[in-house]
């Protein structure tokens, strides 16, 4: 990461539930201003992180800072300026979304009492503020949950699992204000394991794996062009089979639908590539680095395929 | 602290408990509901006019020792579980603010709204005093405060005796089932097994009785009572009774507040 003080600041950080190792030796930094992802499968130890990064349940080891403040001593400083949904959001059902939040804003102090309205706003559930949540659908009460985040004019919002039972356009809405959070200079912490989202959402990820974390960085490095992997177009794919398997550098050479996908055995063969095959009498149409998916880096870093996770 | 803060966060308390309907209801009945019943009752069954003295006891040892408490009870044990019920307590948690602090704000919000119940049972049976004491002299002014304050004492200890479970167990069914069994059932079987001497002075019940204003009820003192109601008057030193009542009060409140400090959620 870039920035020299993250807004999260994670250093080997584990916790266990008896002999079951939720989260080991996790050490994750998160720059301000952006939406970052948090990826995993289910039981991965994601909301085990989120639920420590709040102060919810201590770490067995490592330290959690938040905007610079310790979690565990220095609580208020550090979660101040905080808006979380943890899992899903929930509330009062007998109380109205406004009694709910003023529940929260209570705890909170006076100026979040005055964010009420603002909020409920911003959310569009101004017009049901008075009702009572009971009556509320799953994406009203998502809402209400960012509402409640913004009491605190946060500059870190944590959403776990934000899409669960949200419709598309739900899903839409939601994505748009966390583009506007980011737009406004907060940071937005999401995990969630529909990769899509987080893709089309984050800047930047992070992949956890069995508690221990396997991959970070900018979604678009994460994804972005292989050095080592190509789909050449050709007008002979025959010949350039041929001709491909002469060269010192490739490991493989395999026709992939339209294509031939070429592995290289060393990422910096591929500059002279497209000379060589050119020199060597091939008629190249196009050489483009294969572009991998979220989910295929997802997947190749964790490696549990239809693994069934609690 | 800020004591802008605590009174918001009270009122935020105040604000779940008095709009949970069922809870409100159910405390209504128990405190109003059943002063009023026991003195139409007992009323018609002595022509409409009884002693005022013995209106008034009857009336207090109803709301200090029998529904009150059970109402007490109850509205102490939704304000203990409320935020853990429906999950809102590691709302609460996140944001950063001592969990302590949300424990104790419990307490006031729960015993003010139990004491506007209790006391408008008291009220009830004072005003039944006042008007049906027939050809006898009307209730004492000093003995109404101060029974008026006793049942104040009582509905408190057993509000924050709730609020201190509730937050212990997490669990209303629990609470309720513990703390009113023990006050209703293991409480009078400890009143009647004299055998056990002064170890029934660590009886909350026992305790808060040794400053009752009234005398025992169905006694010489109090002719044509109904003798229902036994208010679980045992000599015992008024100092060891102050000790015990803040012992009920102290330890569940400190067990109550250590849980929720150290809750996982």
């Amino acid at each position: 990461m870039t920035t020299a003080t993250p807004l999260i600041h994670l250093r080997g950080v584990s916790k266990s539930y008896g002999p079951r190792t939720a989260v080991s030796d996790l050490s994750l930094d998160v720059p301000a201003g952006c939406a970052y992802g948090f990826l995993g499968h289910n039981g991965a130890g994601k909301t085990t992180v989120i639920r420590m990064l709040l102060g919810l349940t201590p770490p067995d080891a490592g330290t959690v800072h938040l905007d610079g403040h310790p979690v565990d001593s220095d609580r208020l400083a550090a979660l101040g300026r905080v808006g979380a949904i943890v899992e899903e959001p929930r509330f009062h059902p007998h109380l109205t979304g406004w009694e709910n939040l003023r529940v929260v804003a209570a705890v909170r102090g006076p100026q979040a009492l005055r964010r009420i309205g603002p909020a409920l706003e911003r959310v569009g559930l101004a017009d049901r503020a008075r009702d009572r949540v009971a009556t509320y659908s799953q994406g009203m009460r998502q809402r209400l949950g960012i509402a409640r985040c913004l009491l605190v004019d946060p500059k870190l919002i944590v959403l776990d699992e934000p899409t669960n039972g949200l419709d598309p356009g739900g899903i839409l809405q939601l994505r748009q204000l966390v583009a506007a959070f980011v737009a406004e200079g907060r940071t937005v912490f999401v995990s969630s394991h529909v990769l899509d989202e987080i893709e089309r959402v984050c800047q930047y990820v992070a992949v956890i794996d069995r508690g221990r974390l396997v991959a970070e960085g900018p979604v678009a490095e994460l994804v972005g062009g292989s050095a080592t992997e190509y789909d050449l177009v050709c007008r002979d794919q025959q010949a350039a089979l041929t001709v491909l398997s002469t060269h010192p550098a490739v490991t493989s050479a395999a026709p992939s639908g339209g294509a031939i996908r070429v592995t290289l055995g060393d990422p910096r063969a591929g500059t002279g590539l497209v000379t060589w095959l050119v020199r060597s009498g091939v008629d190249v149409v196009s050489l483009t680095p294969v572009r991998h998916s979220l989910e295929d880096r997802f997947l190749s870093l964790t490696s549990r395929v239809g693994d069934q996770h609690a | 602290m800020n004591r802008t803060l605590v009174r918001q966060m009270i009122g935020a308390d105040l604000l779940k408990l008095r709009r949970h309907r069922p809870t409100m209801a159910a405390a209504a009945a128990l405190s109003v509901g059943t002063s009023a019943l026991y003195m139409l009752f007992i009323l018609a069954r002595h022509g409409w006019h009884l002693p005022a003295t013995q209106l008034l006891d009857d009336g207090t040892t109803l709301m200090g020792l029998y529904f009150g408490p059970m109402a007490a009870v109850l509205v102490g044990t939704q304000a203990g579980v409320t935020d853990l019920a429906n999950h809102v307590f590691r709302d609460l948690a996140a944001t950063g603010r001592s969990r302590v602090l949300l424990f104790l704000t419990r307490v006031p919000a729960a015993v003010l709204l139990a004491l506007l119940f209790t006391l408008a049972g008291f009220a009830v049976s004072t005003a039944a005093a006042y008007a049906f004491h027939g050809a006898g002299p009307g209730p004492d002014l000093g003995l109404v405060l101060r029974s008026g304050a006793w049942v104040a004492l009582a509905t408190a200890v057993l509000t924050t005796l709730a609020v201190g479970v509730g937050s212990l167990t997490g669990s209303a069914s629990i609470t309720l089932v513990a703390v009113i069994g023990w006050q209703t059932i293991v409480t009078g079987i400890l009143y009647i097994a004299g055998f056990l001497g002064n170890l029934r002075w660590a009886v909350l019940s026992i305790a808060l009785s040794r400053f009752l204003p009234a005398a025992q009820i169905g006694t010489r003192d109090h002719p044509g009572s109904s003798n229902a109601l036994v208010n679980y008057k045992v000599p015992m030193p008024a100092a060891v009774a102050a000790l015990v009542i803040v012992a009920w009060v102290l330890v569940p409140s400190v067990l109550g507040a250590w849980r929720t400090a150290h809750r996982d959620v």
